[in-house]
Protein backbone atom coordinates (compact mmCIF):
# COMPACT_ATOMS: atom_id res chain seq x y z
CA UNK A 1 0.00 0.00 0.00
CA UNK A 2 3.22 2.11 0.20
CA UNK A 3 4.20 1.40 -3.12
CA UNK A 4 2.29 1.48 -6.44
CA UNK A 5 -0.24 3.48 -7.84
CA UNK A 6 -2.40 5.35 -5.45
CA UNK A 7 -5.61 3.42 -4.71
CA UNK A 8 -7.74 6.69 -4.09
CA UNK A 9 -6.89 10.47 -4.84
CA UNK A 10 -8.00 13.27 -3.13
CA UNK A 11 -8.13 16.57 -4.95
CA UNK A 12 -9.63 19.88 -3.62
CA UNK A 13 -11.54 22.30 -6.14
CA UNK A 14 -12.21 25.14 -4.14
CA UNK A 15 -13.78 24.29 -1.20
CA UNK A 16 -14.98 20.79 -2.34
CA UNK A 17 -13.07 17.89 -2.03
CA UNK A 18 -13.15 15.83 -5.07
CA UNK A 19 -11.84 12.26 -3.72
CA UNK A 20 -11.77 9.04 -6.60
CA UNK A 21 -11.37 5.70 -5.88
CA UNK A 22 -8.91 4.13 -8.25
CA UNK A 23 -9.59 0.42 -7.49
CA UNK A 24 -11.03 -2.43 -5.72
CA UNK A 25 -10.30 -1.45 -1.81
CA UNK A 26 -10.67 -3.76 1.24
CA UNK A 27 -11.54 -2.89 4.59
CA UNK A 28 -8.73 -1.79 5.57
CA UNK A 29 -7.67 0.21 2.72
CA UNK A 30 -11.47 1.26 3.00
CA UNK A 31 -10.88 2.55 6.87
CA UNK A 32 -7.43 4.24 5.90
CA UNK A 33 -10.02 6.00 2.93
CA UNK A 34 -12.39 7.06 5.12
CA UNK A 35 -9.29 8.26 7.61
CA UNK A 36 -7.63 10.54 5.74
CA UNK A 37 -10.73 11.84 3.77
CA UNK A 38 -11.71 13.29 7.31
CA UNK A 39 -8.68 14.54 8.12
CA UNK A 40 -8.48 16.52 4.63
CA UNK A 41 -12.00 17.64 5.22
CA UNK A 42 -11.01 19.37 8.61
CA UNK A 43 -7.56 20.75 7.01
CA UNK A 44 -9.07 22.28 4.00
CA UNK A 45 -12.35 23.50 5.99
CA UNK A 46 -13.91 21.72 3.01
CA UNK A 47 -17.48 22.99 2.52
CA UNK A 48 -18.39 20.02 -0.03
CA UNK A 49 -17.08 16.50 -0.91
CA UNK A 50 -17.51 14.52 -3.98
CA UNK A 51 -16.76 10.84 -3.67
CA UNK A 52 -16.43 8.59 -7.19
CA UNK A 53 -16.61 5.29 -6.47
CA UNK A 54 -17.48 4.32 -10.29
CA UNK A 55 -14.03 1.77 -10.33
CA UNK A 56 -15.66 -0.02 -6.94
CA UNK A 57 -15.85 -3.88 -8.23
CA UNK A 58 -18.64 -4.13 -5.47
CA UNK A 59 -20.48 -2.12 -2.97
CA UNK A 60 -21.03 -4.57 -0.14
CA UNK A 61 -22.41 -4.07 3.40
CA UNK A 62 -18.90 -2.72 4.66
CA UNK A 63 -18.39 -0.35 1.67
CA UNK A 64 -21.45 0.85 2.15
CA UNK A 65 -21.74 1.27 6.01
CA UNK A 66 -17.95 3.66 5.54
CA UNK A 67 -19.08 5.56 2.74
CA UNK A 68 -22.25 6.01 4.96
CA UNK A 69 -20.44 6.85 7.85
CA UNK A 70 -17.84 9.31 5.60
CA UNK A 71 -21.24 11.31 4.71
CA UNK A 72 -22.29 11.69 8.51
CA UNK A 73 -18.76 12.68 10.16
CA UNK A 74 -18.86 15.08 7.00
CA UNK A 75 -21.68 16.76 7.64
CA UNK A 76 -20.73 16.91 11.49
CA UNK A 77 -17.98 19.28 10.32
CA UNK A 78 -19.76 21.18 7.65
CA UNK A 79 -19.17 19.51 4.86
CA UNK A 80 -21.73 17.98 2.28
CA UNK A 81 -21.41 14.55 1.00
CA UNK A 82 -22.16 13.19 -2.35
CA UNK A 83 -21.49 9.94 -4.08
CA UNK A 84 -21.02 9.45 -7.15
CA UNK A 85 -19.99 6.69 -10.10
CA UNK A 86 -22.19 3.96 -8.43
CA UNK A 87 -22.30 1.64 -11.62
CA UNK A 88 -25.93 0.46 -12.12
CA UNK A 89 -25.38 -3.25 -11.48
CA UNK A 90 -24.02 -2.27 -8.20
CA UNK A 91 -26.57 0.13 -7.07
CA UNK A 92 -29.18 -3.19 -7.70
CA UNK A 93 -26.72 -5.30 -6.05
CA UNK A 94 -26.62 -2.45 -3.11
CA UNK A 95 -30.54 -2.99 -2.95
CA UNK A 96 -30.85 -6.69 -2.28
CA UNK A 97 -28.19 -6.87 -0.13
CA UNK A 98 -30.55 -4.60 1.85
CA UNK A 99 -27.86 -1.15 2.18
CA UNK A 100 -30.83 1.15 0.85
CA UNK A 101 -28.81 3.88 -1.49
CA UNK A 102 -31.49 6.10 -0.38
CA UNK A 103 -29.12 7.07 2.62
CA UNK A 104 -26.54 7.97 0.80
CA UNK A 105 -27.24 11.13 -1.41
CA UNK A 106 -25.82 9.93 -4.78
CA UNK A 107 -25.61 11.74 -8.34
CA UNK A 108 -24.84 10.11 -11.52
CA UNK A 109 -21.23 11.91 -12.23
CA UNK A 110 -18.75 14.66 -11.00
CA UNK A 111 -20.92 17.38 -12.82
CA UNK A 112 -24.44 16.82 -11.42
CA UNK A 113 -22.17 15.92 -7.93
CA UNK A 114 -21.18 19.60 -8.29
CA UNK A 115 -24.65 20.67 -9.60
CA UNK A 116 -26.11 18.76 -6.25
CA UNK A 117 -23.41 20.31 -3.85
CA UNK A 118 -24.50 23.74 -4.98
CA UNK A 119 -27.92 23.00 -4.62
CA UNK A 120 -27.33 21.79 -0.74
CA UNK A 121 -25.65 24.84 0.21
CA UNK A 122 -28.71 27.30 -1.33
CA UNK A 123 -31.23 25.57 0.53
CA UNK A 124 -28.43 25.79 3.73
CA UNK A 125 -28.60 29.47 3.03
CA UNK A 126 -31.87 30.47 2.75
CA UNK B 1 -6.49 -14.68 -6.91
CA UNK B 2 -4.29 -17.36 -4.73
CA UNK B 3 -5.67 -20.50 -5.11
CA UNK B 4 -4.39 -23.14 -3.01
CA UNK B 5 -1.88 -25.23 -4.03
CA UNK B 6 -0.22 -28.46 -2.66
CA UNK B 7 3.08 -29.36 -3.06
CA UNK B 8 4.31 -32.12 -1.42
CA UNK B 9 7.94 -31.50 -1.47
CA UNK B 10 8.56 -27.38 -2.15
CA UNK B 11 11.91 -28.09 -1.13
CA UNK B 12 12.51 -30.15 -4.38
CA UNK B 13 11.28 -27.16 -6.31
CA UNK B 14 14.54 -25.43 -7.23
CA UNK B 15 16.35 -28.96 -7.70
CA UNK B 16 13.61 -29.64 -10.60
CA UNK B 17 13.98 -26.43 -12.58
CA UNK B 18 17.78 -27.04 -12.81
CA UNK B 19 17.14 -30.68 -14.13
CA UNK B 20 15.13 -29.23 -16.34
CA UNK B 21 17.48 -26.76 -17.87
CA UNK B 22 20.19 -30.06 -17.85
CA UNK B 23 17.65 -31.92 -20.05
CA UNK B 24 18.47 -29.55 -23.19
CA UNK B 25 21.29 -31.27 -24.42
CA UNK B 26 19.69 -34.26 -24.22
CA UNK B 27 16.47 -33.10 -26.29
CA UNK B 28 18.72 -31.54 -28.99
CA UNK B 29 20.56 -34.88 -29.57
CA UNK B 30 17.40 -36.55 -29.57
CA UNK B 31 15.60 -34.15 -32.27
CA UNK B 32 19.06 -34.08 -34.27
CA UNK B 33 18.37 -37.72 -35.01
CA UNK B 34 15.30 -37.69 -36.10
CA UNK B 35 14.69 -34.29 -37.77
CA UNK B 36 18.44 -33.19 -38.63
CA UNK B 37 19.01 -29.25 -39.26
CA UNK B 38 14.61 -29.03 -39.24
CA UNK B 39 14.28 -24.88 -38.75
CA UNK B 40 11.40 -26.39 -36.57
CA UNK B 41 14.26 -28.01 -34.45
CA UNK B 42 14.71 -25.11 -31.59
CA UNK B 43 10.81 -25.00 -31.62
CA UNK B 44 10.12 -28.55 -31.05
CA UNK B 45 12.88 -28.16 -28.19
CA UNK B 46 11.26 -25.34 -26.59
CA UNK B 47 7.78 -26.55 -27.61
CA UNK B 48 9.18 -30.04 -24.90
CA UNK B 49 10.55 -28.05 -22.20
CA UNK B 50 6.89 -25.92 -22.06
CA UNK B 51 5.47 -29.34 -21.84
CA UNK B 52 7.68 -31.01 -19.17
CA UNK B 53 7.53 -27.40 -17.49
CA UNK B 54 4.13 -27.82 -17.51
CA UNK B 55 3.83 -30.93 -15.91
CA UNK B 56 6.82 -30.98 -13.38
CA UNK B 57 4.65 -30.60 -10.00
CA UNK B 58 3.25 -33.67 -10.87
CA UNK B 59 5.80 -36.29 -11.73
CA UNK B 60 8.28 -37.79 -9.51
CA UNK B 61 11.78 -35.91 -9.82
CA UNK B 62 13.50 -39.51 -11.80
CA UNK B 63 10.82 -39.49 -13.74
CA UNK B 64 11.89 -36.02 -15.52
CA UNK B 65 13.98 -37.60 -18.11
CA UNK B 66 12.24 -40.17 -19.58
CA UNK B 67 8.71 -37.59 -19.65
CA UNK B 68 11.17 -35.37 -21.47
CA UNK B 69 12.29 -38.21 -24.34
CA UNK B 70 8.22 -39.45 -25.04
CA UNK B 71 7.92 -35.43 -24.65
CA UNK B 72 9.99 -34.87 -27.77
CA UNK B 73 8.92 -37.97 -29.80
CA UNK B 74 5.23 -36.90 -29.63
CA UNK B 75 5.64 -33.38 -30.21
CA UNK B 76 7.47 -34.27 -33.27
CA UNK B 77 4.85 -36.47 -34.12
CA UNK B 78 2.26 -34.14 -33.79
CA UNK B 79 4.24 -31.61 -35.61
CA UNK B 80 3.88 -33.43 -38.82
CA UNK B 81 0.00 -33.89 -38.35
CA UNK B 82 -0.21 -30.53 -36.97
CA UNK B 83 -1.74 -28.78 -40.47
CA UNK B 84 -4.06 -31.34 -40.35
CA UNK B 85 -5.43 -30.59 -36.89
CA UNK B 86 -5.08 -26.96 -37.25
CA UNK B 87 -7.05 -27.13 -40.49
CA UNK B 88 -9.82 -29.38 -38.26
CA UNK B 89 -9.55 -26.62 -35.56
CA UNK B 90 -10.39 -23.52 -37.37
CA UNK B 91 -13.85 -23.15 -36.81
CA UNK B 92 -13.46 -23.42 -33.42
CA UNK B 93 -10.99 -20.28 -33.37
CA UNK B 94 -12.26 -18.52 -36.02
CA UNK B 95 -15.70 -17.41 -34.74
CA UNK B 96 -15.99 -15.30 -32.14
CA UNK B 97 -19.44 -15.80 -32.00
CA UNK B 98 -19.09 -19.32 -30.74
CA UNK B 99 -18.47 -19.37 -27.05
CA UNK B 100 -15.30 -21.17 -25.67
CA UNK B 101 -17.80 -23.59 -23.40
CA UNK B 102 -19.95 -23.99 -26.49
CA UNK B 103 -16.66 -25.05 -28.28
CA UNK B 104 -16.05 -27.09 -25.75
CA UNK B 105 -19.41 -29.42 -26.13
CA UNK B 106 -18.49 -29.83 -29.89
CA UNK B 107 -16.70 -32.86 -29.15
CA UNK B 108 -16.46 -35.39 -31.90
CA UNK B 109 -18.21 -38.67 -31.64
CA UNK B 110 -15.30 -40.30 -31.26
CA UNK B 111 -14.70 -38.33 -27.91
CA UNK B 112 -17.78 -39.52 -26.85
CA UNK B 113 -18.09 -42.40 -27.56
CA UNK B 114 -14.75 -42.68 -25.80
CA UNK B 115 -16.30 -41.34 -22.42
CA UNK B 116 -19.25 -43.92 -22.63
CA UNK B 117 -16.78 -46.41 -22.54
CA UNK B 118 -14.58 -44.90 -19.95
CA UNK B 119 -17.55 -44.47 -17.81
CA UNK B 120 -18.99 -48.05 -18.20
CA UNK B 121 -15.23 -48.86 -17.11
CA UNK B 122 -15.86 -47.60 -13.48
CA UNK B 123 -17.47 -49.49 -10.86
CA UNK B 124 -21.14 -48.64 -10.13
CA UNK B 125 -20.20 -46.92 -7.37
CA UNK B 126 -17.21 -44.80 -8.30
CA UNK B 127 -20.14 -43.86 -11.62
CA UNK B 128 -23.08 -43.17 -9.40
CA UNK B 129 -20.63 -40.85 -7.04
CA UNK B 130 -19.19 -39.13 -10.09
CA UNK B 131 -22.41 -38.42 -11.78
CA UNK B 132 -24.47 -37.64 -8.28
CA UNK B 133 -21.87 -34.81 -8.34
CA UNK B 134 -21.12 -33.66 -11.99
CA UNK B 135 -24.42 -34.27 -13.52
CA UNK B 136 -27.06 -33.78 -10.71
CA UNK B 137 -24.98 -31.02 -9.01
CA UNK B 138 -24.72 -32.32 -5.46
CA UNK B 139 -22.21 -30.70 -3.20
CA UNK B 140 -19.68 -33.18 -1.67
CA UNK B 141 -21.46 -33.18 1.88
CA UNK B 142 -24.64 -33.95 0.82
CA UNK B 143 -23.23 -36.99 -0.62
CA UNK B 144 -21.10 -37.73 2.37
CA UNK B 145 -24.49 -37.42 4.47
CA UNK B 146 -25.99 -40.29 2.19
CA UNK B 147 -23.43 -42.55 3.38
CA UNK B 148 -22.37 -41.45 6.51
CA UNK B 149 -19.11 -39.81 5.37
CA UNK B 150 -17.15 -36.76 5.62
CA UNK B 151 -17.06 -34.17 2.65
CA UNK B 152 -13.47 -34.49 3.11
CA UNK B 153 -13.59 -38.12 1.98
CA UNK B 154 -15.92 -37.72 -0.67
CA UNK B 155 -13.67 -35.22 -2.39
CA UNK B 156 -10.91 -37.59 -2.18
CA UNK B 157 -12.95 -40.37 -3.85
CA UNK B 158 -14.29 -37.80 -6.39
CA UNK B 159 -10.58 -37.06 -7.47
CA UNK B 160 -9.67 -40.65 -7.37
CA UNK B 161 -12.66 -41.29 -9.54
CA UNK B 162 -11.74 -38.75 -12.01
CA UNK B 163 -7.89 -40.01 -12.49
CA UNK B 164 -9.36 -43.47 -13.36
CA UNK B 165 -11.72 -41.71 -15.62
CA UNK B 166 -8.91 -39.63 -17.50
CA UNK B 167 -6.98 -43.38 -17.40
CA UNK B 168 -9.94 -45.24 -18.99
CA UNK B 169 -10.60 -41.88 -21.84
CA UNK B 170 -7.48 -42.13 -23.08
CA UNK B 171 -7.19 -45.82 -23.51
CA UNK B 172 -10.34 -46.23 -24.98
CA UNK B 173 -9.69 -42.87 -27.22
CA UNK B 174 -6.61 -44.73 -28.38
CA UNK B 175 -8.85 -48.08 -28.83
CA UNK B 176 -5.93 -49.93 -26.93
CA UNK B 177 -5.59 -52.39 -24.02
CA UNK B 178 -2.74 -51.82 -21.93
CA UNK B 179 0.21 -54.15 -22.46
CA UNK B 180 1.73 -55.41 -19.21
CA UNK B 181 -0.65 -55.61 -15.75
CA UNK B 182 1.75 -52.87 -14.51
CA UNK B 183 0.33 -50.48 -17.36
CA UNK B 184 -3.10 -48.60 -15.53
CA UNK B 185 -1.46 -48.60 -12.56
CA UNK B 186 1.40 -46.43 -13.77
CA UNK B 187 -1.08 -44.35 -15.85
CA UNK B 188 -3.23 -43.90 -12.50
CA UNK B 189 -0.57 -42.88 -10.77
CA UNK B 190 0.69 -39.68 -13.49
CA UNK B 191 -3.04 -39.06 -13.80
CA UNK B 192 -3.80 -38.45 -10.01
CA UNK B 193 -0.68 -37.03 -9.99
CA UNK B 194 0.44 -39.01 -7.05
CA UNK B 195 4.38 -38.73 -7.08
CA UNK B 196 5.05 -41.19 -4.02
CA UNK B 197 2.38 -44.03 -6.41
CA UNK B 198 4.69 -42.86 -9.57
CA UNK B 199 8.25 -43.74 -7.40
CA UNK B 200 6.58 -46.98 -5.95
CA UNK B 201 5.83 -48.20 -9.41
CA UNK B 202 9.18 -47.30 -10.89
CA UNK B 203 7.65 -45.01 -13.54
CA UNK B 204 9.93 -43.63 -14.86
CA UNK B 205 11.36 -46.84 -15.87
CA UNK B 206 7.90 -48.18 -17.46
CA UNK B 207 7.69 -44.79 -19.75
CA UNK B 208 11.10 -46.11 -21.50
CA UNK B 209 9.99 -49.39 -21.66
CA UNK B 210 6.25 -49.38 -22.25
CA UNK B 211 5.46 -47.73 -25.80
CA UNK B 212 1.42 -47.65 -24.70
CA UNK B 213 2.03 -45.75 -21.45
CA UNK B 214 4.67 -43.53 -23.00
CA UNK B 215 2.25 -41.77 -26.09
CA UNK B 216 -0.42 -42.53 -23.49
CA UNK B 217 1.80 -40.35 -20.34
CA UNK B 218 0.79 -36.68 -21.76
CA UNK B 219 -2.33 -36.48 -22.18
CA UNK B 220 -2.35 -37.54 -19.26
CA UNK B 221 0.01 -35.09 -17.42
CA UNK B 222 -0.41 -31.90 -20.02
CA UNK B 223 -3.07 -30.50 -18.24
CA UNK B 224 -2.01 -27.71 -17.40
CA UNK B 225 -4.25 -25.28 -20.01
CA UNK B 226 -6.81 -26.34 -18.64
CA UNK B 227 -8.93 -23.90 -16.78
CA UNK B 228 -9.86 -25.40 -13.07
CA UNK B 229 -13.63 -25.29 -12.90
CA UNK B 230 -12.71 -24.93 -9.15
CA UNK B 231 -11.01 -22.17 -7.31
CA UNK B 232 -10.38 -22.16 -4.07
CA UNK B 233 -9.04 -18.80 -2.25
CA UNK B 234 -7.76 -19.18 1.49
CA UNK B 235 -9.18 -16.47 4.22
CA UNK B 236 -7.06 -14.84 6.85
CA UNK B 237 -7.56 -11.36 6.56
CA UNK B 238 -8.88 -8.25 4.68
CA UNK B 239 -7.05 -8.59 1.18
CA UNK B 240 -8.44 -11.80 0.89
CA UNK B 241 -11.98 -10.93 0.48
CA UNK B 242 -11.61 -9.03 -2.07
CA UNK B 243 -9.29 -12.27 -3.82
CA UNK B 244 -12.09 -14.18 -3.51
CA UNK B 245 -15.05 -12.01 -5.07
CA UNK B 246 -12.57 -11.29 -7.66
CA UNK B 247 -12.01 -14.86 -7.94
CA UNK B 248 -15.74 -15.79 -8.30
CA UNK B 249 -16.28 -13.16 -11.09
CA UNK B 250 -13.38 -14.54 -13.30
CA UNK B 251 -15.01 -18.10 -13.31
CA UNK B 252 -18.87 -16.49 -13.36
CA UNK B 253 -18.05 -15.00 -16.32
CA UNK B 254 -17.22 -18.33 -18.11
CA UNK B 255 -20.41 -19.69 -17.05
CA UNK B 256 -21.87 -16.77 -18.81
CA UNK B 257 -23.12 -14.58 -16.35
CA UNK B 258 -23.33 -11.18 -16.93
CA UNK B 259 -24.02 -8.19 -15.67
CA UNK B 260 -25.65 -7.62 -11.94
CA UNK B 261 -26.19 -11.26 -11.59
CA UNK B 262 -22.32 -11.19 -11.83
CA UNK B 263 -22.42 -8.07 -9.16
CA UNK B 264 -24.59 -9.52 -7.03
CA UNK B 265 -22.78 -12.84 -6.64
CA UNK B 266 -19.25 -10.90 -6.08
CA UNK B 267 -20.74 -8.95 -3.48
CA UNK B 268 -22.47 -12.10 -1.42
CA UNK B 269 -18.82 -14.17 -1.76
CA UNK B 270 -17.62 -10.14 -0.52
CA UNK B 271 -19.83 -10.57 2.60
CA UNK B 272 -19.03 -14.31 3.49
CA UNK B 273 -16.02 -13.99 3.19
CA UNK B 274 -15.91 -11.00 5.55
CA UNK B 275 -17.71 -13.40 8.27
CA UNK B 276 -14.77 -15.73 8.34
CA UNK B 277 -12.30 -12.79 8.63
CA UNK B 278 -14.53 -11.12 10.88
CA UNK B 279 -15.73 -14.28 13.30
CA UNK B 280 -13.63 -17.36 12.52
CA UNK B 281 -10.31 -15.70 11.70
CA UNK B 282 -9.34 -18.10 8.94
CA UNK B 283 -10.81 -20.72 6.84
CA UNK B 284 -11.38 -20.84 2.94
CA UNK B 285 -14.28 -19.93 0.11
CA UNK B 286 -14.53 -22.47 -2.44
CA UNK B 287 -15.99 -21.39 -5.88
CA UNK B 288 -17.43 -24.07 -8.23
CA UNK B 289 -18.66 -23.96 -11.69
CA UNK B 290 -21.91 -26.27 -12.20
CA UNK B 291 -22.80 -27.55 -15.52
CA UNK B 292 -25.93 -28.75 -14.30
CA UNK B 293 -28.65 -29.43 -14.03
CA UNK B 294 -27.96 -26.14 -15.42
CA UNK B 295 -25.28 -23.10 -15.75
CA UNK B 296 -24.49 -21.97 -12.00
CA UNK B 297 -21.63 -21.75 -9.30
CA UNK B 298 -21.31 -22.61 -6.28
CA UNK B 299 -19.50 -20.74 -3.61
CA UNK B 300 -18.37 -22.31 -0.43
CA UNK B 301 -17.71 -20.52 2.84
CA UNK B 302 -15.95 -22.63 5.63
CA UNK B 303 -13.91 -21.91 8.47
CA UNK B 304 -13.07 -23.47 12.34
CA UNK B 305 -14.78 -20.92 13.97
CA UNK B 306 -16.74 -20.88 16.81
CA UNK B 307 -19.81 -21.13 15.16
CA UNK B 308 -22.95 -19.83 15.46
CA UNK B 309 -25.73 -21.17 18.25
CA UNK B 310 -28.76 -19.46 16.51
CA UNK B 311 -28.63 -19.49 12.98
CA UNK B 312 -32.02 -18.45 12.48
CA UNK B 313 -31.51 -15.67 14.52
CA UNK B 314 -28.38 -14.97 12.14
CA UNK B 315 -30.13 -15.02 9.68
CA UNK B 316 -32.59 -11.99 10.71
CA UNK B 317 -31.25 -8.33 9.21
CA UNK B 318 -30.07 -6.29 12.15
CA UNK B 319 -29.16 -9.52 14.34
CA UNK B 320 -26.68 -7.42 16.23
CA UNK B 321 -24.56 -4.24 15.15
CA UNK B 322 -22.37 -4.31 12.14
CA UNK B 323 -19.51 -5.28 14.60
CA UNK B 324 -21.76 -8.50 14.84
CA UNK B 325 -23.44 -10.46 11.96
CA UNK B 326 -25.37 -7.83 10.49
CA UNK B 327 -26.17 -7.54 7.14
CA UNK B 328 -23.19 -10.44 6.08
CA UNK B 329 -25.52 -13.54 5.82
CA UNK B 330 -29.43 -12.14 5.28
CA UNK B 331 -28.00 -9.96 2.65
CA UNK B 332 -25.50 -12.54 0.84
CA UNK B 333 -28.69 -14.72 1.00
CA UNK B 334 -31.05 -12.45 -0.82
CA UNK B 335 -27.80 -12.14 -3.52
CA UNK B 336 -28.31 -15.58 -4.41
CA UNK B 337 -30.51 -18.39 -5.27
CA UNK B 338 -29.78 -20.67 -2.98
CA UNK B 339 -28.49 -20.46 0.56
CA UNK B 340 -27.84 -22.81 3.38
CA UNK B 341 -25.69 -22.33 6.50
CA UNK B 342 -24.88 -25.07 8.99
CA UNK B 343 -22.94 -24.33 12.29
CA UNK B 344 -22.26 -25.85 15.75
CA UNK B 345 -21.03 -24.25 18.43
CA UNK B 346 -16.97 -24.99 18.51
CA UNK B 347 -17.40 -26.62 15.28
CA UNK B 348 -16.94 -23.89 12.94
CA UNK B 349 -19.61 -22.83 10.13
CA UNK B 350 -20.09 -24.17 6.29
CA UNK B 351 -22.21 -21.57 4.09
CA UNK B 352 -23.48 -22.98 0.94
CA UNK B 353 -24.62 -20.50 -1.72
CA UNK B 354 -25.85 -20.96 -5.54
CA UNK B 355 -26.56 -18.97 -8.22
CA UNK B 356 -28.13 -19.99 -11.52
CA UNK B 357 -27.29 -18.63 -14.62
CA UNK B 358 -30.63 -17.81 -16.17
CA UNK B 359 -30.51 -16.88 -20.00
CA UNK B 360 -32.40 -13.75 -20.91
CA UNK B 361 -34.83 -13.74 -23.48
ZN1 LIG C 1 2.54 -49.58 -19.97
Amino acid sequence: MTSGPALVSILRQGDVLVASVHTALDDSQMLRFQHDLVRQIGEHRARGVIIDVAALDVIDSFASRTLQSIADISRLRGAATVIVGIQPDVAFAMVRLGMGIGELPTALDLEEGMVHLARVRDRARR
Amino acid sequence: MTPSAASDEPQLEAQESADIAGLVPLLQRIVTARVGQHPAAEDIIQETLARVLAAEDRIEPGMLEPYAITTVRNVIASMWRKDDVAARNQHRMHDPSESVEAAELLVASEEQLAMTEALARLTDRERQVLLAHEVSGLATQVLADEVGSTAGAVAAQLKRTRARLRVEYVLALEGTEPPTDRCRAVLLALSSADRRRQRELDSARHLLECDVCARLSEPLLDRAPERPDEVRVPIGADPDIVSARQAARELAVRAGFVGADLTMLATAVSEVARNIVRFAESGEVSIELLARPRAGIRVIARDTGPGISDIDRALQDGFSTYDGLGLGLPGARRLMDEFEVASAPGKGTTVSMTKWFEKKG
